[in-house]
Protein backbone atom coordinates (compact mmCIF):
# COMPACT_ATOMS: atom_id res chain seq x y z
CA UNK A 1 0.00 0.00 0.00
CA UNK A 2 2.79 2.39 0.94
CA UNK A 3 4.44 1.53 -2.34
CA UNK A 4 1.33 2.53 -4.27
CA UNK A 5 1.11 5.81 -2.34
CA UNK A 6 4.79 6.42 -3.03
CA UNK A 7 4.18 6.05 -6.78
CA UNK A 8 1.31 8.51 -6.50
CA UNK A 9 3.49 11.06 -4.68
CA UNK A 10 6.13 10.78 -7.43
CA UNK A 11 3.43 11.01 -10.09
CA UNK A 12 2.10 14.17 -8.39
CA UNK A 13 5.54 15.78 -8.46
CA UNK A 14 5.89 14.88 -12.14
CA UNK A 15 2.46 16.36 -12.87
CA UNK A 16 3.69 19.72 -11.54
CA UNK A 17 6.86 19.45 -13.65
CA UNK A 18 4.96 18.40 -16.76
CA UNK A 19 2.36 21.15 -16.43
CA UNK A 20 5.00 23.82 -15.95
CA UNK A 21 6.96 22.59 -18.95
CA UNK A 22 3.79 22.34 -21.01
CA UNK A 23 3.28 26.06 -20.47
CA UNK A 24 6.68 26.69 -22.10
CA UNK A 25 6.64 23.95 -24.74
CA UNK A 26 3.02 23.22 -25.49
CA UNK A 27 1.37 26.61 -25.04
CA UNK A 28 4.15 28.94 -26.16
CA UNK A 29 5.88 26.58 -28.59
CA UNK A 30 9.37 27.00 -27.13
CA UNK A 31 11.29 23.71 -27.27
CA UNK A 32 12.96 23.83 -23.84
CA UNK A 33 15.14 20.82 -23.08
CA UNK A 34 16.51 21.80 -19.68
CA UNK A 35 13.56 21.75 -17.32
CA UNK A 36 15.27 19.57 -14.70
CA UNK A 37 17.68 22.47 -14.12
CA UNK A 38 14.88 24.49 -12.52
CA UNK A 39 13.76 21.68 -10.23
CA UNK A 40 17.42 21.13 -9.37
CA UNK A 41 17.79 24.75 -8.29
CA UNK A 42 14.54 24.62 -6.30
CA UNK A 43 15.52 21.36 -4.61
CA UNK A 44 19.04 22.45 -3.68
CA UNK A 45 18.00 25.91 -2.47
CA UNK A 46 15.30 24.61 -0.20
CA UNK A 47 17.39 21.70 1.10
CA UNK A 48 20.43 23.87 1.82
CA UNK A 49 18.29 26.43 3.63
CA UNK A 50 16.75 23.69 5.75
CA UNK A 51 20.05 21.97 6.48
CA UNK A 52 22.31 24.96 7.07
CA UNK A 53 19.94 27.55 8.48
CA UNK A 54 17.21 25.36 9.94
CA UNK A 55 14.55 27.07 7.87
CA UNK A 56 11.11 25.48 7.67
CA UNK A 57 10.51 23.59 4.40
CA UNK A 58 7.54 25.84 3.72
CA UNK A 59 9.71 28.95 3.59
CA UNK A 60 12.43 26.95 1.84
CA UNK A 61 9.97 25.85 -0.81
CA UNK A 62 8.89 29.41 -1.44
CA UNK A 63 12.46 30.74 -1.57
CA UNK A 64 13.51 27.75 -3.70
CA UNK A 65 10.74 28.46 -6.18
CA UNK A 66 11.71 32.14 -6.28
CA UNK A 67 15.39 31.33 -6.84
CA UNK A 68 14.34 28.92 -9.60
CA UNK A 69 12.23 31.69 -11.13
CA UNK A 70 15.23 33.99 -10.92
CA UNK A 71 17.33 31.37 -12.70
CA UNK A 72 14.50 31.27 -15.25
CA UNK A 73 15.46 34.85 -16.09
CA UNK A 74 19.13 33.94 -16.45
CA UNK A 75 18.42 30.81 -18.50
CA UNK A 76 15.57 32.39 -20.41
CA UNK A 77 17.52 35.49 -21.35
CA UNK A 78 19.79 33.86 -23.94
CA UNK A 79 17.22 31.18 -24.79
CA UNK A 80 14.33 33.40 -25.88
CA UNK A 81 16.59 35.20 -28.33
CA UNK A 82 17.06 31.99 -30.29
CA UNK A 83 14.66 29.96 -32.38
CA UNK A 84 13.79 26.34 -32.94
CA UNK A 85 16.74 23.98 -32.87
CA UNK A 86 19.06 26.57 -31.41
CA UNK A 87 16.72 27.31 -28.54
CA UNK A 88 16.52 23.57 -27.87
CA UNK A 89 20.29 23.31 -27.90
CA UNK A 90 20.83 26.37 -25.69
CA UNK A 91 18.35 25.25 -23.02
CA UNK A 92 19.88 21.81 -23.21
CA UNK A 93 23.30 23.36 -22.62
CA UNK A 94 22.05 25.40 -19.70
CA UNK A 95 20.64 22.19 -18.25
CA UNK A 96 24.09 20.60 -18.50
CA UNK A 97 25.67 23.68 -16.90
CA UNK A 98 23.33 23.62 -13.89
CA UNK A 99 23.88 19.89 -13.48
CA UNK A 100 27.63 20.29 -13.57
CA UNK A 101 27.49 23.14 -11.06
CA UNK A 102 25.52 20.88 -8.70
CA UNK A 103 28.10 18.16 -9.27
CA UNK A 104 31.27 20.22 -9.08
CA UNK A 105 30.62 22.95 -6.53
CA UNK A 106 31.47 20.47 -3.80
CA UNK A 107 31.89 22.99 -0.97
CA UNK A 108 28.24 24.00 -1.31
CA UNK A 109 26.38 20.99 -2.70
CA UNK A 110 28.73 18.17 -1.57
CA UNK A 111 28.86 17.19 -5.24
CA UNK A 112 28.10 13.56 -6.14
CA UNK A 113 27.86 12.62 -2.45
CA UNK A 114 24.58 14.48 -2.31
CA UNK A 115 22.73 16.04 0.60
CA UNK A 116 21.36 13.49 3.10
CA UNK A 117 18.98 14.06 6.00
CA UNK A 118 16.81 16.78 4.53
CA UNK A 119 13.99 17.45 7.01
CA UNK A 120 10.38 16.76 5.99
CA UNK A 121 7.38 19.03 5.97
CA UNK A 122 5.27 19.68 9.01
CA UNK A 123 1.78 21.19 9.14
CA UNK A 124 0.63 22.96 12.33
CA UNK A 125 3.25 21.14 14.34
CA UNK A 126 2.46 17.69 12.89
CA UNK A 127 5.34 16.05 11.06
CA UNK A 128 4.20 14.64 7.70
CA UNK A 129 5.99 11.35 8.20
CA UNK A 130 3.27 9.09 6.83
CA UNK A 131 3.23 8.77 3.05
CA UNK A 132 -0.51 9.40 2.80
CA UNK A 133 -0.14 12.72 4.59
CA UNK A 134 2.63 13.69 2.19
CA UNK A 135 0.42 12.63 -0.70
CA UNK A 136 -2.20 15.12 0.51
CA UNK A 137 0.45 17.84 0.57
CA UNK A 138 1.57 17.02 -2.98
CA UNK A 139 -2.05 16.86 -4.06
CA UNK A 140 -2.57 20.34 -2.66
CA UNK A 141 0.32 21.66 -4.75
CA UNK A 142 -0.89 19.78 -7.83
CA UNK A 143 -4.31 21.43 -7.48
CA UNK A 144 -2.70 24.85 -7.00
CA UNK A 145 -0.55 24.29 -10.11
CA UNK A 146 -3.43 23.04 -12.26
CA UNK A 147 -5.53 25.99 -11.16
CA UNK A 148 -2.74 28.52 -11.77
CA UNK A 149 -1.78 27.14 -15.20
CA UNK A 150 -5.43 26.99 -16.22
CA UNK A 151 -5.91 30.61 -15.22
CA UNK A 152 -2.76 31.63 -17.08
CA UNK A 153 -3.60 29.90 -20.35
CA UNK A 154 -7.20 31.13 -20.37
CA UNK A 155 -6.24 34.73 -19.67
CA UNK A 156 -5.39 37.35 -22.31
CA UNK A 157 -1.79 36.64 -21.41
CA UNK A 158 -2.34 33.00 -22.37
CA UNK A 159 -3.82 34.04 -25.70
CA UNK A 160 -0.65 36.00 -26.45
CA UNK A 161 1.36 32.87 -25.63
CA UNK A 162 -0.66 30.85 -28.11
CA UNK A 163 -0.32 33.58 -30.70
CA UNK A 164 3.47 33.43 -30.27
CA UNK A 165 3.25 29.67 -30.79
CA UNK A 166 1.14 29.96 -33.91
CA UNK A 167 2.82 32.93 -35.55
CA UNK A 168 5.37 34.97 -33.71
CA UNK A 169 5.81 37.60 -36.39
CA UNK A 170 2.07 38.21 -36.59
CA UNK A 171 1.79 38.73 -32.84
CA UNK A 172 4.77 41.07 -32.95
CA UNK A 173 3.00 42.95 -35.72
CA UNK A 174 0.03 43.36 -33.37
CA UNK A 175 2.32 45.16 -30.97
CA UNK A 176 2.95 42.35 -28.49
CA UNK A 177 6.36 42.25 -26.88
CA UNK A 178 7.03 38.58 -27.66
CA UNK A 179 10.50 38.47 -26.10
CA UNK A 180 9.11 39.72 -22.78
CA UNK A 181 6.28 37.20 -22.88
CA UNK A 182 8.62 34.34 -23.68
CA UNK A 183 10.85 35.36 -20.78
CA UNK A 184 7.84 35.55 -18.44
CA UNK A 185 6.81 32.05 -19.49
CA UNK A 186 10.25 30.77 -18.58
CA UNK A 187 10.03 32.47 -15.20
CA UNK A 188 6.58 31.03 -14.43
CA UNK A 189 7.59 27.56 -15.63
CA UNK A 190 10.77 27.72 -13.55
CA UNK A 191 8.82 28.80 -10.46
CA UNK A 192 6.56 25.73 -10.55
CA UNK A 193 9.45 23.43 -11.41
CA UNK A 194 11.23 24.85 -8.35
CA UNK A 195 8.24 23.90 -6.20
CA UNK A 196 8.32 20.37 -7.62
CA UNK A 197 12.06 20.07 -6.94
CA UNK A 198 11.62 21.22 -3.36
CA UNK A 199 8.70 18.80 -2.78
CA UNK A 200 10.86 16.00 -4.12
CA UNK A 201 13.84 16.89 -1.91
CA UNK A 202 11.82 17.06 1.32
CA UNK A 203 9.99 13.86 0.45
CA UNK A 204 12.96 11.66 -0.47
CA UNK A 205 15.12 13.47 2.18
CA UNK A 206 18.19 12.95 0.00
CA UNK A 207 19.21 14.64 -3.23
CA UNK A 208 22.23 14.32 -5.48
CA UNK A 209 22.94 15.72 -8.96
CA UNK A 210 21.98 12.43 -10.65
CA UNK A 211 18.28 13.20 -10.06
CA UNK A 212 18.55 16.27 -12.26
CA UNK A 213 20.33 15.08 -15.39
CA UNK A 214 19.51 16.07 -18.93
CA UNK A 215 17.84 12.68 -19.31
CA UNK A 216 15.45 13.80 -16.58
CA UNK A 217 14.60 16.90 -18.64
CA UNK A 218 13.94 14.70 -21.66
CA UNK A 219 11.68 12.47 -19.58
CA UNK A 220 9.60 15.48 -18.51
CA UNK A 221 9.44 16.66 -22.12
CA UNK A 222 8.36 13.18 -23.18
CA UNK A 223 5.52 13.35 -20.63
CA UNK A 224 4.42 16.68 -22.09
CA UNK A 225 4.49 15.40 -25.67
CA UNK A 226 2.96 12.03 -24.86
CA UNK A 227 0.07 13.50 -22.90
CA UNK A 228 -0.51 16.27 -25.37
CA UNK A 229 1.11 19.56 -26.26
CA UNK A 230 -0.93 22.42 -24.93
CA UNK A 231 -3.34 20.27 -22.93
CA UNK A 232 -3.64 20.36 -19.14
CA UNK A 233 -5.48 17.07 -18.79
CA UNK A 234 -2.99 15.61 -21.27
CA UNK A 235 -0.08 16.56 -19.03
CA UNK A 236 -1.72 14.90 -16.04
CA UNK A 237 -2.41 11.73 -17.99
CA UNK A 238 1.07 11.75 -19.59
CA UNK A 239 2.88 12.15 -16.28
CA UNK A 240 0.81 9.49 -14.50
CA UNK A 241 1.14 6.91 -17.28
CA UNK A 242 4.86 7.40 -17.74
CA UNK A 243 5.51 7.20 -14.00
CA UNK A 244 3.30 4.16 -13.40
CA UNK A 245 4.09 2.18 -16.53
CA UNK A 246 7.82 1.55 -15.87
CA UNK A 247 6.90 0.33 -12.39
CA UNK A 248 5.11 -2.56 -14.06
CA UNK A 249 8.52 -3.78 -15.24
CA UNK A 250 9.30 -4.38 -11.60
CA UNK A 251 6.32 -6.69 -11.29
CA UNK A 252 7.65 -8.74 -14.17
CA UNK A 253 10.49 -9.58 -11.82
CA UNK A 254 13.28 -7.89 -13.74
CA UNK A 255 16.46 -7.11 -11.83
CA UNK A 256 17.20 -3.38 -11.75
CA UNK A 257 20.29 -3.81 -13.99
CA UNK A 258 17.86 -4.79 -16.76
CA UNK A 259 14.82 -2.77 -15.71
CA UNK A 260 16.69 0.56 -15.66
CA UNK A 261 17.98 0.48 -19.27
CA UNK A 262 14.73 -1.18 -20.34
CA UNK A 263 12.75 1.74 -18.99
CA UNK A 264 14.97 4.23 -20.84
CA UNK A 265 14.70 2.17 -24.02
CA UNK A 266 10.92 2.31 -23.80
CA UNK A 267 11.12 6.08 -23.35
CA UNK A 268 13.43 6.42 -26.34
CA UNK A 269 11.27 4.21 -28.51
CA UNK A 270 8.14 6.04 -27.39
CA UNK A 271 9.70 9.36 -28.36
CA UNK A 272 10.53 8.05 -31.84
CA UNK A 273 7.09 6.51 -32.33
CA UNK A 274 5.35 9.67 -31.14
CA UNK A 275 7.37 11.80 -33.55
CA UNK A 276 6.55 9.42 -36.38
CA UNK A 277 2.88 8.83 -35.68
CA UNK A 278 1.49 11.52 -33.43
CA UNK A 279 3.81 14.46 -32.69
CA UNK A 280 1.07 16.40 -30.89
CA UNK A 281 0.56 13.62 -28.32
CA UNK A 282 -2.61 11.79 -27.34
CA UNK A 283 -4.66 14.85 -26.34
CA UNK A 284 -2.59 17.57 -27.92
CA UNK A 285 -3.55 20.48 -30.09
CA UNK A 286 -0.17 21.55 -31.33
CA UNK A 287 2.85 20.04 -33.07
CA UNK A 288 6.32 21.55 -33.40
CA UNK A 289 6.74 23.83 -36.37
CA UNK B 1 52.11 21.86 -17.23
CA UNK B 2 51.15 24.28 -19.97
CA UNK B 3 52.70 22.32 -22.89
CA UNK B 4 50.94 19.18 -21.64
CA UNK B 5 47.60 20.96 -21.52
CA UNK B 6 48.08 22.30 -25.03
CA UNK B 7 48.97 18.84 -26.28
CA UNK B 8 45.96 17.29 -24.53
CA UNK B 9 43.85 20.02 -26.06
CA UNK B 10 45.10 19.21 -29.55
CA UNK B 11 44.46 15.49 -29.13
CA UNK B 12 40.97 16.03 -27.69
CA UNK B 13 40.42 18.61 -30.41
CA UNK B 14 41.30 16.16 -33.17
CA UNK B 15 38.65 13.73 -31.91
CA UNK B 16 36.10 16.55 -31.58
CA UNK B 17 36.97 17.68 -35.08
CA UNK B 18 36.35 14.21 -36.55
CA UNK B 19 32.98 13.98 -34.78
CA UNK B 20 32.15 17.52 -35.83
CA UNK B 21 32.91 16.99 -39.52
CA UNK B 22 30.79 13.84 -39.47
CA UNK B 23 27.99 15.82 -37.91
CA UNK B 24 28.48 18.63 -40.42
CA UNK B 25 28.43 16.31 -43.46
CA UNK B 26 25.02 15.06 -42.31
CA UNK B 27 23.76 18.48 -41.27
CA UNK B 28 24.62 20.01 -44.65
CA UNK B 29 22.29 17.69 -46.52
CA UNK B 30 19.44 17.22 -44.06
CA UNK B 31 19.60 20.54 -42.11
CA UNK B 32 18.62 19.21 -38.72
CA UNK B 33 20.58 18.24 -35.62
CA UNK B 34 21.24 14.53 -35.83
CA UNK B 35 21.67 13.81 -32.11
CA UNK B 36 21.91 10.07 -32.68
CA UNK B 37 25.35 10.82 -34.13
CA UNK B 38 26.70 10.45 -30.59
CA UNK B 39 25.41 6.93 -30.19
CA UNK B 40 26.98 5.91 -33.51
CA UNK B 41 30.28 7.01 -31.98
CA UNK B 42 29.62 4.83 -28.93
CA UNK B 43 28.58 1.86 -31.03
CA UNK B 44 31.72 2.26 -33.15
CA UNK B 45 33.78 1.78 -30.01
CA UNK B 46 31.70 -1.23 -28.93
CA UNK B 47 31.97 -2.82 -32.37
CA UNK B 48 35.74 -2.50 -32.10
CA UNK B 49 35.64 -3.95 -28.59
CA UNK B 50 33.57 -6.93 -29.74
CA UNK B 51 35.79 -7.62 -32.74
CA UNK B 52 39.12 -7.20 -30.96
CA UNK B 53 38.44 -8.60 -27.50
CA UNK B 54 35.59 -11.05 -27.99
CA UNK B 55 36.33 -12.33 -31.51
CA UNK B 56 40.13 -11.80 -31.49
CA UNK B 57 40.22 -10.04 -34.83
CA UNK B 58 43.27 -8.26 -36.10
CA UNK B 59 43.49 -4.62 -34.97
CA UNK B 60 43.55 -2.98 -38.39
CA UNK B 61 40.87 -5.24 -39.84
CA UNK B 62 38.65 -4.49 -36.82
CA UNK B 63 39.17 -0.78 -37.30
CA UNK B 64 37.91 -0.85 -40.88
CA UNK B 65 35.16 -3.37 -40.21
CA UNK B 66 33.82 -1.26 -37.32
CA UNK B 67 33.82 1.82 -39.53
CA UNK B 68 31.79 -0.03 -42.17
CA UNK B 69 29.35 -1.24 -39.51
CA UNK B 70 29.01 2.31 -38.15
CA UNK B 71 28.24 3.57 -41.66
CA UNK B 72 25.58 0.89 -42.09
CA UNK B 73 24.09 1.84 -38.74
CA UNK B 74 23.87 5.46 -39.90
CA UNK B 75 22.03 4.40 -43.05
CA UNK B 76 19.73 2.16 -41.02
CA UNK B 77 18.79 5.03 -38.68
CA UNK B 78 18.06 7.22 -41.67
CA UNK B 79 15.91 4.60 -43.40
CA UNK B 80 13.92 3.58 -40.36
CA UNK B 81 13.31 6.95 -38.70
CA UNK B 82 14.26 9.95 -40.83
CA UNK B 83 13.00 8.70 -44.18
CA UNK B 84 9.37 8.33 -42.99
CA UNK B 85 9.62 11.75 -41.34
CA UNK B 86 10.86 13.28 -44.59
CA UNK B 87 7.85 11.79 -46.36
CA UNK B 88 5.62 13.64 -43.87
CA UNK B 89 7.55 16.90 -44.27
CA UNK B 90 8.14 16.95 -40.52
CA UNK B 91 9.64 20.06 -38.91
CA UNK B 92 13.25 20.26 -37.74
CA UNK B 93 12.29 19.93 -34.10
CA UNK B 94 10.45 16.71 -34.76
CA UNK B 95 13.56 15.34 -36.44
CA UNK B 96 15.65 16.54 -33.50
CA UNK B 97 13.42 14.89 -30.91
CA UNK B 98 13.16 11.68 -32.92
CA UNK B 99 16.95 11.54 -33.15
CA UNK B 100 17.06 12.03 -29.40
CA UNK B 101 14.75 9.05 -29.05
CA UNK B 102 17.08 6.98 -31.23
CA UNK B 103 20.01 8.10 -29.10
CA UNK B 104 18.35 7.09 -25.84
CA UNK B 105 17.11 3.80 -27.25
CA UNK B 106 20.45 2.67 -28.68
CA UNK B 107 22.52 3.86 -25.74
CA UNK B 108 20.42 1.82 -23.36
CA UNK B 109 20.46 -1.12 -25.73
CA UNK B 110 24.25 -1.11 -25.45
CA UNK B 111 23.94 -0.91 -21.69
CA UNK B 112 21.56 -3.86 -21.72
CA UNK B 113 23.92 -5.95 -23.83
CA UNK B 114 27.30 -5.01 -22.41
CA UNK B 115 26.37 -3.74 -18.95
CA UNK B 116 26.94 -0.29 -17.49
CA UNK B 117 30.51 -0.94 -16.36
CA UNK B 118 33.56 0.40 -18.18
CA UNK B 119 35.38 -1.87 -20.62
CA UNK B 120 38.85 -1.57 -22.04
CA UNK B 121 40.41 -2.54 -25.34
CA UNK B 122 43.96 -1.83 -24.29
CA UNK B 123 45.79 -5.16 -24.25
CA UNK B 124 49.53 -4.64 -23.91
CA UNK B 125 51.34 -3.06 -20.96
CA UNK B 126 51.17 0.71 -20.66
CA UNK B 127 54.30 2.16 -22.24
CA UNK B 128 55.91 5.39 -21.25
CA UNK B 129 55.28 8.17 -23.74
CA UNK B 130 57.74 10.24 -25.73
CA UNK B 131 58.94 13.51 -24.29
CA UNK B 132 58.22 16.38 -26.56
CA UNK B 133 58.91 20.02 -25.59
CA UNK B 134 58.07 19.43 -21.95
CA UNK B 135 54.97 17.34 -22.68
CA UNK B 136 54.48 13.59 -22.87
CA UNK B 137 52.78 11.98 -25.85
CA UNK B 138 52.04 8.26 -26.12
CA UNK B 139 52.16 6.16 -29.29
CA UNK B 140 48.40 5.84 -29.25
CA UNK B 141 47.97 9.59 -29.04
CA UNK B 142 50.23 10.03 -32.05
CA UNK B 143 48.12 7.42 -33.86
CA UNK B 144 44.92 9.30 -32.97
CA UNK B 145 46.33 12.57 -34.23
CA UNK B 146 47.67 11.08 -37.48
CA UNK B 147 44.56 9.06 -38.29
CA UNK B 148 42.25 12.02 -37.56
CA UNK B 149 44.24 14.28 -39.83
CA UNK B 150 44.24 11.64 -42.57
CA UNK B 151 40.46 11.30 -42.23
CA UNK B 152 40.01 15.06 -42.47
CA UNK B 153 42.17 15.26 -45.60
CA UNK B 154 40.39 12.30 -47.23
CA UNK B 155 37.00 13.84 -46.54
CA UNK B 156 38.10 17.18 -47.91
CA UNK B 157 39.41 15.58 -51.10
CA UNK B 158 36.25 13.51 -51.45
CA UNK B 159 33.96 16.52 -51.09
CA UNK B 160 36.05 18.73 -53.38
CA UNK B 161 37.26 16.35 -56.09
CA UNK B 162 34.85 13.49 -56.64
CA UNK B 163 31.59 13.62 -58.55
CA UNK B 164 29.63 12.32 -55.58
CA UNK B 165 31.24 14.95 -53.38
CA UNK B 166 30.25 17.62 -55.84
CA UNK B 167 26.68 16.32 -55.82
CA UNK B 168 26.71 16.47 -52.03
CA UNK B 169 27.81 20.09 -52.14
CA UNK B 170 25.07 20.82 -54.66
CA UNK B 171 22.39 19.34 -52.40
CA UNK B 172 23.82 21.24 -49.44
CA UNK B 173 23.64 24.54 -51.34
CA UNK B 174 20.28 24.15 -53.01
CA UNK B 175 18.38 20.86 -52.82
CA UNK B 176 15.72 21.90 -55.33
CA UNK B 177 18.18 22.98 -58.00
CA UNK B 178 20.22 19.84 -57.39
CA UNK B 179 17.10 17.76 -57.94
CA UNK B 180 16.38 19.65 -61.16
CA UNK B 181 19.78 18.79 -62.63
CA UNK B 182 19.16 15.13 -61.92
CA UNK B 183 20.82 14.49 -58.57
CA UNK B 184 18.80 11.98 -56.57
CA UNK B 185 18.45 13.62 -53.12
CA UNK B 186 17.73 10.35 -51.33
CA UNK B 187 20.95 8.86 -52.63
CA UNK B 188 22.92 11.89 -51.44
CA UNK B 189 21.28 11.79 -48.02
CA UNK B 190 22.16 8.10 -47.75
CA UNK B 191 25.76 8.82 -48.73
CA UNK B 192 25.97 11.64 -46.19
CA UNK B 193 24.70 9.40 -43.42
CA UNK B 194 27.16 6.69 -44.40
CA UNK B 195 30.15 9.05 -44.46
CA UNK B 196 29.12 11.03 -41.38
CA UNK B 197 28.46 7.89 -39.36
CA UNK B 198 31.70 6.29 -40.54
CA UNK B 199 33.54 9.33 -39.20
CA UNK B 200 31.67 9.14 -35.87
CA UNK B 201 32.47 5.44 -35.66
CA UNK B 202 36.14 6.09 -36.47
CA UNK B 203 36.33 8.70 -33.70
CA UNK B 204 34.76 6.22 -31.27
CA UNK B 205 37.22 3.49 -32.19
CA UNK B 206 40.21 5.84 -31.94
CA UNK B 207 39.19 7.02 -28.48
CA UNK B 208 38.62 3.42 -27.36
CA UNK B 209 42.33 2.71 -27.96
CA UNK B 210 43.18 5.55 -25.61
CA UNK B 211 40.61 5.41 -22.80
CA UNK B 212 37.99 3.10 -21.34
CA UNK B 213 34.62 2.79 -23.01
CA UNK B 214 31.19 2.93 -21.39
CA UNK B 215 27.64 3.16 -22.76
CA UNK B 216 27.23 6.83 -21.85
CA UNK B 217 30.45 7.98 -23.55
CA UNK B 218 28.61 9.23 -26.65
CA UNK B 219 26.67 11.92 -24.88
CA UNK B 220 29.53 14.22 -24.03
CA UNK B 221 31.25 13.50 -27.36
CA UNK B 222 28.11 14.39 -29.30
CA UNK B 223 27.75 17.68 -27.46
CA UNK B 224 31.35 18.57 -28.17
CA UNK B 225 30.85 17.69 -31.82
CA UNK B 226 27.76 19.87 -32.12
CA UNK B 227 29.35 22.76 -30.22
CA UNK B 228 32.45 22.52 -32.41
CA UNK B 229 30.31 22.61 -35.57
CA UNK B 230 28.36 25.63 -34.38
CA UNK B 231 31.29 27.70 -33.19
CA UNK B 232 33.15 26.81 -36.37
CA UNK B 233 30.20 27.89 -38.49
CA UNK B 234 27.40 25.36 -38.96
CA UNK B 235 27.60 23.55 -42.30
CA UNK B 236 31.23 24.42 -42.93
CA UNK B 237 33.70 21.52 -42.93
CA UNK B 238 36.85 23.61 -42.36
CA UNK B 239 34.83 25.39 -39.68
CA UNK B 240 34.10 22.09 -37.95
CA UNK B 241 37.80 21.25 -37.86
CA UNK B 242 38.67 24.70 -36.54
CA UNK B 243 35.84 24.54 -34.00
CA UNK B 244 36.97 21.09 -32.84
CA UNK B 245 40.53 22.16 -32.16
CA UNK B 246 39.41 25.45 -30.62
CA UNK B 247 37.05 23.64 -28.26
CA UNK B 248 39.63 21.00 -27.33
CA UNK B 249 42.19 23.67 -26.50
CA UNK B 250 39.74 25.95 -24.70
CA UNK B 251 38.50 23.09 -22.52
CA UNK B 252 41.93 21.85 -21.59
CA UNK B 253 43.39 25.29 -20.95
CA UNK B 254 40.23 26.20 -19.03
CA UNK B 255 40.84 23.45 -16.49
CA UNK B 256 44.37 24.69 -15.83
CA UNK B 257 43.29 26.29 -12.58
CA UNK B 258 39.99 24.55 -11.86
CA UNK B 259 39.01 20.88 -11.65
CA UNK B 260 38.46 18.74 -14.73
CA UNK B 261 34.79 18.24 -13.87
CA UNK B 262 34.03 21.67 -15.31
CA UNK B 263 34.90 20.72 -18.92
CA UNK B 264 31.30 20.32 -20.09
CA UNK B 265 30.39 23.55 -18.39
CA UNK B 266 33.17 25.43 -20.22
CA UNK B 267 32.10 23.94 -23.56
CA UNK B 268 28.50 25.04 -23.17
CA UNK B 269 29.43 28.48 -21.91
CA UNK B 270 31.47 28.92 -25.10
CA UNK B 271 28.47 27.75 -27.13
CA UNK B 272 26.06 30.15 -25.46
CA UNK B 273 28.45 33.06 -25.83
CA UNK B 274 28.76 32.24 -29.53
CA UNK B 275 25.02 31.84 -30.00
CA UNK B 276 24.46 35.29 -28.53
CA UNK B 277 27.34 37.19 -30.06
CA UNK B 278 28.37 35.40 -33.22
CA UNK B 279 25.79 32.69 -34.03
CA UNK B 280 27.23 32.06 -37.47
CA UNK B 281 30.51 30.95 -35.88
CA UNK B 282 34.05 31.43 -37.13
CA UNK B 283 33.59 30.56 -40.78
CA UNK B 284 29.83 30.66 -41.36
CA UNK B 285 28.18 33.39 -43.35
CA UNK B 286 26.32 36.13 -41.61
CA UNK B 287 23.02 35.40 -43.36
CA UNK B 288 22.71 32.23 -41.31
CA UNK B 289 21.62 34.39 -38.40
CA UNK B 290 18.15 34.73 -39.83
CA UNK B 291 17.52 31.04 -39.51
CA UNK B 292 18.72 31.16 -35.90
Amino acid sequence: MDYLLHILVIAGIYIILTLSLNLIVGYTGLPALGHAAFSCIGAYTSSLLALNMGLSPWIGLLIGACVAALSGIIIGYPAVRLRGDYLALATFGLGVIVYSIAKNWVSLTRGPMGLPGIPGFSVLGFQLSEIWSYLLLVLFFVIVTVFAIKRIVNSPFGRILRSIREDEIASEALGKDTTRHKLLVFIIGAFFAGIAGSLYAHYITFIDPSSFTVMESITILLMVIFGGMGSISGSIVGAVILVVFPELLRFLGMPSSIAAPMRQMIYGLLLVVLMLKRPQGIMGAYRFK
Amino acid sequence: MLPQLILNGIIAGSIYAVIAIGFTVIYRTVKFFHFAHGVVYTIGAYFAYTLIISLHFNLILSFFLSIVLAALLGIAIDRSVYYPLRQQNASNLIFLLASFGVFIFLQNLIQLIYGAQILTIRTGPIKEGHHFYGAVITDIQILILVVSIILMIFLWLFIQKTKLGKAMRAVADDPVAANVVGINPERIIRTSFAIGSALAGAAGILISFETNIEPTMGFSALLKGIIASIIGGIGSIPGAVLGGFFLGLAENLGIWKISAGWKDCIAFLILIIFLLIRPWGFLGTKTEKETI
